[in-house]
């Protein structure tokens, strides 16, 4: 593969479970799982470099090509949205978007226009759209179980995995709004230019992943 | 209440982003009005505000998305931008300019692939809704169903001017998109997209493109495989969606239902690009007269093109799959090195002009010079090296001399006095003055 294919991953998590892969695939990861102050990684056996960064600047590199590849959560391709080639499902950093409330009401009859918080208005929007609900979408940074619990707002969107903490502030899930897992991104103009290299990889992480 | 001068300079500079959500609420100018009339005490409290103000209100910034030009960006720019009308020129293609702004309703139209919140809108004084342009193509359909509906067809057109899409903010994407581009209208199937594929790779060679090449596609591959299978017009749309962001697992999932050939093709259908081959394959692959005649086309067109200069500049996409309702045939791509996305995009768009009440095929395509232009080398421009001082009277041979000199290496003097024109030479770095008298030219030596 050519030496200078860059493969942009999302710190923590994705991160890690991406070093897993790569492992099953040959390579050895010990200086991208430990990295130290290093921001652009080489991982030789598969000729790849590897780019940490945080999840919205993974789509950032990938779209603008400075990244032939990126892995990312799907969580942030549906808020941050842009042109690139989706090609697999990667199937770790499971968890789905949900819509919460306080328990024991009902959320999607009445006629009172409801207010949402979430950290992805983009998709709280998009997902009332669809149900043809029209709500106030309020976007907060933090902890989103705070919003209904003060009063700001009648519900949340947000990222759940265990729904601990929804119970902890008394909320309750009331749809999944969509399942999330990480994708491997591509760029478009590099899927022309490095076909043979990129699906092979591709390929070679399906196979590793089945 | 009244806070002091100082608590309110830290106000104004608290940033875009507050006042983009004091603007949002409609308070941000009655903010500054309370403000400003409770404290203008003094000349400087008047000053220092003005200066504020004149920071906060955009005097010093380009709108988000824009950006000035200088020197060897706008040198590198028109190179391309006239290589391409020159080859343009060439082969008869005449240049027409549409208006920066036209009425909104031009561009608006069932399955347009400009959406509404990326064209900027202004108000004309009859409250009527107009856009900055954010298409050619349009324009010049509106210009051939007025100016144009008596002419012989087939005409040729090109253009050379911007387009303006908002684009989201902070993602490093231009608002203003140069596009040097053509449209050949009223011009028959095979043979039209033969010239325009021809003119395309001729346009990226004439722009000296690193490593290009043309990307071939045809909708009427897709279209026709979805046809096969029946699917209804939501359903197609999802599937179009899956094979244009290239998402194999979804489009399998997509298609679990669906066996058949039909079914296997569009599966298929992301991975079918590359050299000819491709072309091989998906003949292989195809269902159904509509999908049949898209590979024969394609192949028509290679056939044609490949034996010739530009052979090896041909690639093909059958996954390329946007705008479907716009285009009615042949799309393409032009890639390069060192650009991100493509720097030339084009197609058949027959039914454009239908809806102008003129039934005409029509091809065209656009060159995004300006992102062609960020994969080249720029040239640099060489700087001064030579004063020209010039006694009274002497203007003309002054002029007459600099002219001789090659551009940009030379200017004349402001200075009446030696003295200034020297230290102004050594300022600039600069080699030599020459001196233009009545007796003649005499050089100067900067360093005596």
């Amino acid at each position: 593969m050519s030496d200078n294919l860059k493969i942009a991953i999302t710190k923590g998590r994705l991160l890690e479970e991406s070093s897993s892969l790569f492992e099953k695939l040959g390579a050895d990861c010990s200086a991208v799982r430990k990295p130290g102050r290093k921001l652009v990684v080489p991982v030789s056996e598969l000729g790849l470099s590897v780019v940490l960064a945080k999840a919205p600047d993974v789509i950032t590199y990938v779209e603008h090509g400075v990244c032939a590849m990126g892995i990312v959560g799907k969580d942030t391709i549906m808020e941050s949205g842009g042109s690139f080639y989706e090609v697999l499902d990667l199937g770790f950093g499971r968890c789905r978007f949900a819509l919460a409330a306080p328990a024991g009401t009902d959320f999607l009859n009445g006629w009172k226009t409801r207010t949402i918080a979430s950290k992805y208005p983009k998709v709280a929007m998009e997902y009332f759209r669809s149900r043809g609900m029209d709500v106030n979408v309020i976007k907060i940074e933090g902890s989103v179980e705070l919003a209904p619990v003060l009063g700001l707002a009648d519900g949340i969107i947000d990222i759940v995995e265990t729904g601990s903490t929804l119970r902890a502030n008394g909320l309750e899930i009331i749809d999944t709004v969509a399942d999330i897992s990480a994708r491997l991104i591509v760029n478009t103009a590099a899927m022309k230019l490095y076909k043979n290299e990129l699906l092979g990889f591709v390929e070679k992480c399906r196979e590793a992943l089945t | 209440m009244f806070p002091g001068r100082r608590r309110i300079k830290r106000r104004y500079f608290f940033g875009c982003r507050t006042y983009a959500k004091y603007s949002e609420y409609g308070t941000l100018f009655g903010f500054f009005g309370i403000r400003i009339s409770l404290h203008k005490n003094s000349l400087a409290d008047i000053l220092s505000e003005k200066e504020v103000m004149r920071v906060n209100f955009g005097k010093i910034n380009t709108p988000d998305g824009t950006r000035d030009s200088l020197f060897s960006e706008c040198t590198d720019r028109r190179r391309i931008r006239g290589a391409l009308m020159s080859l343009f020129a060439s082969r008869s293609y005449c240049e027409v300019m549409t208006p920066g702004f036209e009425f909104y309703d031009l561009f608006v139209r069932a399955e347009d692939p400009i959406p509404q919140e990326s064209m900027f809108k202004l108000v004309d004084r009859s409250g009527r809704l107009l856009v900055m342009r954010p298409d050619c193509t349009a324009p010049i359909a509106r210009v051939v169903a007025t100016h144009l509906k008596d002419a012989v067809y087939p005409v040729r057109l090109c253009y050379d001017q911007a387009v303006f899409r908002s684009e989201a903010e902070h993602r490093g994407a231009t608002c203003e998109i140069a596009q040097c581009g053509i449209e050949l209208i009223g011009a028959d199937g095979l043979r039209g997209d033969i010239e325009a594929v021809a003119m395309a790779a001729d346009a990226l060679a004439a722009a000296e493109a690193p490593d290009f090449y043309i990307e071939l596609g045809h909708v009427d591959y897709f279209g026709g495989l979805a046809d096969e299978l029946n699917l209804g017009r939501e359903r197609t749309e999802e599937l179009r969606h899956c094979i244009e962001s290239k998402n194999f697992a979804l489009l399998d999932g997509l298609l679990k239902d669906y066996s058949g050939p039909a079914a296997r093709a569009l599966r298929r259908l992301p991975y079918l690009f590359g050299g000819e081959e491709t072309l091989d394959e998906a003949e292989a692959l195809a269902v159904g007269e509509r999908a049949h005649f898209a590979v024969k086309r394609l192949r028509d067109i290679y056939n044609e093109i490949s034996p010739g200069k530009r052979g090896g500049r041909l690639r093909f996409d059958l996954g390329l799959v946007q705008h479907l309702g716009y285009y009615s045939g042949l799309v393409f791509r032009g890639y390069c090195t060192g650009a991100g996305s493509a720097v030339l995009a084009g197609g058949r768009y027959d039914g454009l002009l239908s809806d102008f009440g003129c039934e005409l095929l029509s091809i065209g395509f656009a060159v995004y010079a300006d992102t062609l232009a960020a994969c080249l080398p720029s040239r640099a421009l060489p700087g001064t090296d030579t004063l020209i001082y010039y006694d009274d009277g002497c203007l003309d041979s002054a002029v007459e001399l600099l002219s001789t000199l090659p551009p940009g290496t030379a200017e004349l003097s402001t200075f009446t006095e030696l003295g200034p024109t020297l230290a102004l030479a050594r300022r600039k770095a600069a080699d030599r003055v020459l001196h233009v008298s009545k007796g003649g030219i005499s050089e100067v030596y900067v360093n005596e």
